[in-house]
């Protein structure tokens, strides 16, 4: 499955240069929001089998750490068929201290404050990555509201392999330096096989543009 | 004589989508470079009287090209090229001597205004 799913050079290097416009954008509302300047850096992608996708997640944020997540649904506003799935930014505990920090909360953090900030830098994230995407292949995407997937929890409780609906993963790997700090948060872009056949159909058609 | 031309960028899309941008009939002879490191090369040996420049790259980015055509004293006419949109970004790229900064995804007429306004075209 992951075979016949995976994209060629071409459309991975199209997806990745998108990605890159894309969290252009994102990282510009997060340092204002943040009030730093952060330094960017090439978004890594990677399309994984879901029943991978727990051990991939491991490998990049690290089996030690506990995670919070939140999740957040979106689809095609034109029909409900095109690009559609769930996005879910994990972050590892250290890098959300390192935010919790900069953001001046300077005691503890109780648990709803940290869920807000949590709700509040996903909405930016997800919402100028994603609205970013739709726009450089030319659709418009509806958004559900975000929740909390899960809150200080270990990796493998994160997302149960028995409950997804989709067979593919879009990962997307997003490095955040800020000065003298480093925030490093992972971008899942869960979608059945026909959403990412729809995604590599969109960037065939910008693909053909170019020649 | 054409204008010796680097267009540098890690991504093959974005190469294209500047080389696509540029003005019709320009006598340009554009040599690619997919990073700093590459790119570095190429305005050595001569081949960027131009340079459109990507900012996030590998081995050496947009910055660390910036810094070493200053610290060697290049005569080249950079104008970035790039997804990082804050305004300190675009002010750290003029302060390291680029003519003018340009947000992707770039297009015909944001890549003329450009030009239009400093002489080029």
């Amino acid at each position: 499955m992951t075979e016949n799913t995976s994209f060629s050079e071409d459309q991975r290097d199209c997806l990745q240069e998108i990605v890159n416009v894309a969290m252009g954008q994102a990282g510009d509302s997060l340092a204002r929001f943040l009030e730093v300047f952060i330094n960017l850096s090439v978004p890594r992608i990677k399309l994984v089998a879901a029943a991978a996708l727990t051990d991939t997640l491991a490998e990049m944020v690290g089996t030690s750490n506990q995670v919070s997540a939140v999740r957040q649904g979106f689809h095609s506003a034109e029909d409900g068929r095109g690009m559609r799935g769930e996005a879910i930014v994990v972050f590892s505990d250290t890098s959300f201290k390192e935010l919790a920090e900069l953001l001046a909360y300077e005691e503890e953090i109780d648990d709803p404050a940290e869920k807000e900030l949590l709700l509040d830098i996903t909405n930016i994230l997800n919402g100028a990555c994603l609205s970013g995407i739709a726009e450089q292949i030319e659709t418009e995407l509806a958004f559900s509201a975000p929740s909390v997937l899960g809150h200080r929890v270990d990796l493998k409780d994160l997302i149960p392999a028995k409950n997804v609906a989709w067979n593919q993963a879009l990962l997307v790997e997003i490095n955040y330096t800020l000065e003298k700090r480093s925030f490093k948060c992972s971008l899942l872009l869960l979608m059945p096989g026909e959403a990412i056949e729809v995604v590599k159909k969109a960037l065939d058609d910008l693909l053909d543009d170019f020649d | 004589m054409p204008i010796p031309l680097l267009i540098c960028d890690d991504s093959a899309m974005a190469r294209k989508q500047v080389k696509r941008s540029l003005p019709e009939h320009w006598d340009v002879d554009i040599t690619f470079a997919k990073n700093g490191v590459e790119g570095m090369e190429a305005i050595r040996g001569g081949k960027a009287e131009m340079v459109f420049l990507d900012l996030t790259m590998p081995e050496l980015d947009g910055y660390g090209v910036l810094k070493q055509v200053k610290e060697e004293d290049h005569k080249a006419i950079i104008i970035v090229i790039s997804a990082d949109i804050q305004p300190e970004a675009r002010e750290r790229v003029m302060g390291l001597g680029a003519l003018d900064f340009i947000k992707k995804p770039v297009d015909k007429i944001k890549l003329a205004e450009v030009l239009k306004k400093y002489g080029l075209l």
